[in-house]
């Protein structure tokens, strides 16, 4: 759509090295399906949460470029953008009692981390993964399960970092391990003669009785039976 | 941002306080039917009888859902199959449906493959926000449930199909948690619930609002682990069969390579989601790149009967604005949650807990008669005053509860927080599907469905947070009764097509473009083979015309350090 009539509405970019006119607001992946283009940029859910699109940039006054999700991000005139797929790899099999000793044990790379930050820059979700790799290294695992909340796994972490550290792989393994460790609250078993008066009204008869039980059902929370 | 309607969102500060805790009527059940047949896109009348297939003359189909149905397949004539992979289980599609019953074969022998359009996890699953139904609350039980999930679905249900559902609720929801899945919990460590539209208690469990998200990553990183095969970027244009009403196979189609591959199995599983990316009525949609009814298509063309094929949910907040955002979820966790719906003059004009339909049937009725909001680029909405959260729930709720919401829209530099959002229906759920049993089983022997492909279980409205709940379900479920009932290996032919196609040229005027359409018509993307390339096919990199701005050479990723 347009958003300004009045204006000149075309934001000239390149994607690969080829240019492409696009409009002003277009995601880049909206602009390379205008063009006819879809398949220069791999793309899974185009809503920012599946980490296929991931793209690197370089912008044309010079600000610094870096890692983006195509999807995400809109247009901008000059832009440079080049594919940079990463492949998804699976992390190390969960435990049910973490510590930062297992996760050495499984991850020894924890370690090697040099504090440049490269991971937090191209994290496109806008999460602390250096800080929360620091935090590995001491254990602070409550918050780095939550620091990973929105991780979308898009793996540009993994791919910038030059020490290998595998934060969003340690981060799937502390998330998981944390799940794991937290025990299932008891289920309170439910009045078996009443349950299955109660069932016997609501699956039988027709669509419409049926239906009228249901409304029933949830204006008394019941059925009298 | 959004200064272009400043005037509006002043109002909307200005009358917050007095809307605070105003409770909105309930509507009766015969004011609910006249506003969905006033102005639900269900009820436009756009819906004809499909020509062709099992249920020919008798299946009701939205127009554009009848012309998938009644294209022909995109292979060519002279296609003969020739297995070229052997496998026990072929399960297609790699979303939740797919993965659950992938986990649910592990360890019974069996070869899985799972060959999957996109990436595994690239899927619907992935993009769900708000969360998963399961009774767990003191006041809750399987049966009222199964009364609001009849109740939302208007009484079309399948009674068997919700009983199942509702009955697995707690045990899926354990299961989850034991491959390590995190739900909100209290002090206590009991699950939080909240409430959903339709949900007569609170019954709604959550991961924030990445929910789907959390479910998706985990059992994908559980399937990585594991025994199955993982074939990305395949897509399914054809089942095969032993030419006895037996499915037998897939014809397989490289994104990639523009290849095709044939694949021999015992049992097939059809695990391929939903079809928002028809974009049915022009409406925009929620879901990711691959929804396009593939499945529908291919169980169509074996002699599987559809339901409910005129039924689509449009999900009453898709986002409007910006233009990078459009169609795509502000969660209905941000209703349950207390934030109110508002038209141009910053009035309420629904109770904001009404179930999918209702909610997005009164969003349409206040743009149709004047009293939308209209964006700059032109699209039309209403404000969903999500401030309204703070106000209610105490300053930091968005930050602790969406932080998926505030990263996207803080992006485009709009702080929901401090603004509301502007939201339209987006087409968002595929109500209808393929018919299947309480197993998962569908009227073919060897094919088995899952997920957001079958029909009848939601009944002609989904409540939300049941569709998370039906594919780890009935992807479980499937799995299972795979491997109880594998049949043998059978011969892998064409028969089913080669009979639809017979029954197809005995008629006139069907329409011209083959299905399944793989992709979205917006994105250009067509099926094509390798012999035959187009300019369009090329990959990037290969280009020899070059020619664009400035230096060639990839920026270095680590620049931003």
């Amino acid at each position: 759509m347009n958003p300004d009539p009045s204006k000149d509405n075309t934001v000239n970019i390149t994607v690969g090295g080829k240019p492409y006119k696009a409009s002003p607001g277009q995601t880049i992946v909206h602009a390379l399906w205008a063009a006819g283009q879809a398949q220069a940029i791999s793309t899974g859910c185009a809503g920012g949460v599946c980490g296929a699109c991931t793209v690197s940039i370089r912008f044309a006054d010079g600000r610094k470029g870096g890692t983006e999700l195509a999807c995400r991000k809109t247009v901008e005139e000059g832009m440079q953008v080049y594919p940079f797929p990463v492949d998804p790899m699976p992390s190390k099999p969960p435990v049910s009692d973490p510590t930062p000793e297992k996760l050495r044990e499984v991850y020894p790379t924890l370690d090697r981390c040099t504090k440049c930050e490269s991971c937090t820059h191209a994290c496109p979700m806008d999460i602390p993964v250096m800080n929360s790799v620091l935090r590995m290294q001491k254990g602070e695992f409550e918050q780095v399960a939550e620091d990973f909340t929105t991780c979308i796994h898009c793996g540009l972490c993994r791919a910038v970092c030059e020490d290998k550290v595998l934060p969003h792989q340690m981060g799937m393994w502390v998330r998981r391990s944390m799940g794991l460790s937290y025990p299932n609250p008891p289920v309170v078993p439910e009045p078996d003669q009443k349950a299955a008066a109660e069932w016997a009204h609501l699956m039988e008869g027709t669509p419409e009785e049926r239906l009228e039980r249901a409304r029933q059902f949830r204006k008394e929370g019941g059925l009298g039976v | 941002m959004m200064e272009w309607a400043q005037d509006a969102l002043a109002g909307i500060e200005a009358s917050r306080e007095g809307r605070l805790n105003a409770a909105f009527p309930e509507m009766t059940p015969a004011e609910t039917s006249a506003l969905l047949e006033q102005f639900h896109p269900d009820f436009k009348g756009l819906e004809r009888t499909v020509r062709v297939g099992p249920q020919a003359g008798e299946l009701k189909g939205l127009a554009e859902v009848a012309d998938l149905l009644e294209a022909d397949s995109p292979l060519p004539g002279e296609f003969a199959p020739k297995p070229d992979i052997e496998t026990d289980v072929l399960i297609i599609g790699g979303g939740g449906a797919g993965l659950a019953a992938a986990l649910a074969l592990q360890g019974t022998g069996l070869q899985v493959l799972v060959a999957t359009k996109l990436r595994v996890g690239d899927a619907n699953t992935l993009m769900a926000e708000g969360g998963i139904q399961a009774a767990v609350g003191p006041d809750d039980s399987p049966r009222r449930h199964f009364a609001d999930t009849v109740a939302g679905g208007h009484g079309h249900n399948n009674p068997d199909l919700v009983h199942r559902l509702v009955q697995d609720g707690v045990p899926v929801i354990e299961w989850l948690t034991g491959l390590g899945v995190h739900f909100e919990r209290d002090g206590d460590l009991s699950y939080r619930a909240k409430p959903g539209g339709g949900t007569s208690v609170p019954r709604v469990l959550s991961c924030r609002d990445v929910t789907g998200l959390e479910i998706m990553r985990v059992l994908r990183d559980a399937v990585l682990h594991g025994e199955a095969k993982l074939l990305d970027h395949h897509a399914a244009v054809e089942l095969c069969d032993d030419g006895a009403g037996r499915v037998t196979g897939a014809v397989l189609w490289n994104t990639r390579t523009r290849e095709l591959t044939t694949v021999s199995a015992r049992a097939v599983l059809l695990a391929t989601g939903g079809s928002g990316q028809l974009r049915l009525q022009g409406f925009s949609t929620s879901n990711h790149v691959g929804a396009t009814g593939d499945g529908l298509v291919l169980a169509w063309r074996q002699g599987c009967p559809l339901l409910h094929m005129d039924s689509f949910q449009y999900h009453p907040t898709g986002s409007v604005y910006p233009e990078a955002l459009a169609g795509q979820l502000v969660t209905e966790a941000a209703r349950s949650f207390g934030a109110q719906l508002l038209n141009a003059k910053g009035e309420r004009f629904i109770d904001e807990l009404a179930v999918r339909d209702v909610v997005a049937s009164a969003i349409i009725r206040e743009v149709e008669e004047g009293r939308g909001v209209t964006t700059p680029p032109g699209r039309k909405g209403v404000w969903l005053d999500t401030p309204m959260i703070e106000r209610v729930k105490g300053e930091g709720t968005l930050a602790a509860n969406f932080p998926g919401l505030l990263h996207r829209f803080g992006k485009y530099g709009i702080d929901p927080t401090r603004q509301p959002v502007l939201v339209y229906p987006t087409l968002h759920y595929q109500n209808g599907g393929i018919q299947i049993d309480t197993n998962g089983r569908t009227a073919r022997e060897g094919l088995w469905a899952a997920g957001e492909v079958t029909g009848g279980l939601h009944g002609t409205n989904r409540l939300m947070g049941n569709s998370l709940l039906d594919i780890i379900v009935f992807g479980r479920r499937a799995g299972s009764s795979i491997a109880e009932h594998i049949p043998q290996r059978g011969p892998v032919t064409l028969s089913a097509l080669i009979r639809f196609r017979e029954e197809r040229n005995r008629l006139e005027g069907l329409p011209e473009r083959p299905a399944p359409w793989l992709f979205p018509e917006a994105s250009g993307l067509r099926f094509a083979l390798k012999e035959a390339p187009t300019p369009s096919a090329q990959m990037p990199g290969t280009s020899t015309q070059g020619g664009g701005g400035g230096s060639f050479e990839p920026p270095d990723p680590f620049s931003g350090r």
